[in-house]
């Protein structure tokens, strides 16, 4: 089993936004989809790991998230929906540091900025850069390490086509590889190449 | 105009809180009525004395509208910029109202030597006051407009880029140089001059340690909101932070040693202007102690519950019993002692 959630409950001032009684998922490719709203970032947010909730959410059947931070965050990656950093950092900077946290080696960090296009801005500072070439330090970084989940949210938003095609081509990779992926958008990701193994309907929290 | 008392007066009071109890304190605190009679008749009478107190205030405004123009440049706060489509009118008037707000310390003390000059019949005096006050309104209501209206300043400070990455303990560091420059040179002068006139300006005995103490708390006090703005810096830029594989001891060690670098300027002053009295072990445990406090006003800003409008009251509430205590003879090692195990009892406490 890939991911265990138990009674998962995730409130703003109690406000609940996300309630999971019990949700078992194998590994594949899941696709979340909701309106704005609807409570699929606050999901991925708390799947990776970022966001303090009740209940457990267990990685290969032995690390909780809670107890084993560590192990679990090294193994679940994510890219946030509009990625936002430091001006004055470069790519550089980030990725690197990043990396390192995720144990990834500099020729995967190299080959993953010349794919996505990441190298033709490498040492540039964060603060020229466009939401789309924002997102693509985003979606990179998602990818480093050994990862066992990679969770994107709304992964095909403010990129171009090339990019979108790599991503494409990456995340088919991965699948080939083992990886899951949790894919949270309002698009619909489905008409593209990729293999959905389940479709989730987030709707007031809930996921169906 | 409720919207703007929200979104930029509020956080001004909140996260200044400890630079505002630092000014409260030295004010009222050090000094009586009669002190302050005396001070005034001396600035209504003296020219010198009235541009030096003008200088001041003008130093106030300043932090102030710098705060208020860093906050409508952050993500969270531009949609505020759509306020420059409004007519000009309605645009100043809440400007003005947020400035008259912000400058309400300035205004309260101004009004008070006022009263003081109507009484003495200080006329000229008077009229100079009010002038000032509203030349300050004024050019804070327009440096605030023209944010509006240029959003994306095209000159900011250049931070040196090594050709090395940046390491993670300059990342925050590095923002406050390039987003906050005008904060944090205001912080550390505040802190460095209270520390430095401590150490030299009071001879030395037992009291004095206590007064050295005393000093440290104040000069925490200036610090105060830094590290609430690690914790905006890192929610607001840094998002992907919690999804990293770090250990909750790696965490504090990284933060120990970004505030290590921000603290550190205190360490040679305190001990270039130690008075001779004071034992070299004393001034790097007062050091250590200050570092450790830092790292618990860090933790305490993580916490899932922190309510910022509460944060005001600890901040002064918590100054004024640790000042008690103090004046009771609590020795520095013991709140060296208190800091380390309250950073840690929060940080076991963080999810």
């Amino acid at each position: 089993m890939l991911l265990t959630i138990d009674n998962l409950r995730k409130a703003y001032h109690d406000t609940p936004i996300i309630t999971i009684p019990s949700l078992a998922l194998n590994p594949g490719t899941y696709w979340f989809r909701g309106i704005n709203g609807s409570g699929k970032s606050t999901l991925l947010r708390t799947l990776a790991g970022m966001l303090p909730f009740e209940g457990s959410i267990t990685l290969d059947g032995q690390y909780e998230v809670n107890r084993h931070p560590v192990p679990y965050r090294l193994r679940v990656n994510y890219a946030e929906a509009e990625p936002l950093y430091p001006d004055f950092l470069s790519a550089h900077d980030i990725i690197r540091f990043v990396g390192k946290a995720k144990q990834a080696t500099s020729e995967q960090i190299a080959s993953l900025a010349e794919r996505l296009g990441v190298d033709t801005y490498w040492h540039k500072p964060t603060g020229t850069y466009s939401s789309g070439m924002m997102k693509k330090v985003a979606l990179l970084m998602a990818f480093l390490g050994q990862p066992a989940l990679i969770l994107l949210d709304e992964p095909l938003t403010t990129i171009d086509d090339r990019a979108a095609q790599t991503l494409l081509a990456l995340i088919q990779e991965h699948q080939a590889r083992g990886v899951s992926f949790g894919l949270a958008s309002h698009q619909d990701v489905g008409q593209t190449e990729l293999v959905i193994d389940r479709v989730f309907l987030v709707e007031n929290g809930e996921v169906y | 105009m409720k919207l703007l008392i929200n979104t930029l007066v509020r956080p001004y009071y909140i996260r200044n809180a400890g630079f505002l109890g630092v000014i409260f304190y030295l004010a009222f605190g050090f000094m009586r009525p009669t002190d302050h009679y005396a001070l005034m008749a001396a600035i209504l009478t003296s020219p010198f004395l009235f541009v030096l107190t003008t200088l001041l205030w003008a130093l106030y405004t300043l932090r102030a509208t710098v705060f208020v123009r860093q906050l409508i440049s952050e993500p969270p706060h531009r949609f505020l910029l759509s306020a420059r489509l409004l007519p000009p009118t309605i645009r100043w008037s809440g400007w003005v109202l947020v400035a008259v707000l912000l400058l309400l310390p300035v205004e309260g003390y101004a009004s008070w030597m006022i009263s003081h000059g109507v009484i003495h019949q200080l006329w000229v005096a008077n009229g100079a006051i009010v002038g000032t006050v509203l030349a300050l309104v004024g050019l804070s209501a327009g440096a605030i407009d023209h944010r509006i209206r240029h959003p994306y300043p095209t000159r900011t400070i250049r931070v040196p880029r090594p050709q090395r990455p940046v390491p993670y303990v300059l990342f925050f560091p590095g923002f406050l140089l390039r987003h906050r420059p005008v904060a944090l040179l205001l912080t550390k002068t505040a802190s460095l001059g209270l520390l430095v006139g401590v150490c030299r300006l009071y001879p030395t005995d037992d009291y004095d340690q206590r007064l050295l103490l005393i000093c440290l708390m104040m000069s925490l006090l200036t610090h105060a909101p830094t590290c609430r703005a690690c914790y905006e810096f890192e929610t607001t830029w840094l998002r992907l932070l919690p999804n990293l594989p770090f250990s909750r001891t790696t965490r504090l060690t990284r933060y120990a040693l970004t505030y290590a670098l921000l603290w550190l300027p205190e360490l040679p002053l305190l001990l270039y202007n130690r008075p001779t009295e004071i034992t070299l072990t004393y001034v790097v445990l007062l050091w250590f102690t200050g570092l450790a406090w830092l790292l618990l006003f860090h933790a305490r800003s993580y916490r899932a519950d922190f309510n910022p409008d509460r944060w005001m009251q600890v901040l002064l509430l918590g100054f004024l019993t640790c000042l008690m205590l103090i004046m009771f003879g609590v020795p520095v090692w013991i709140w060296l002692a208190i800091g380390v195990s309250g950073c840690l009892l929060h940080w076991r406490m963080r999810p």
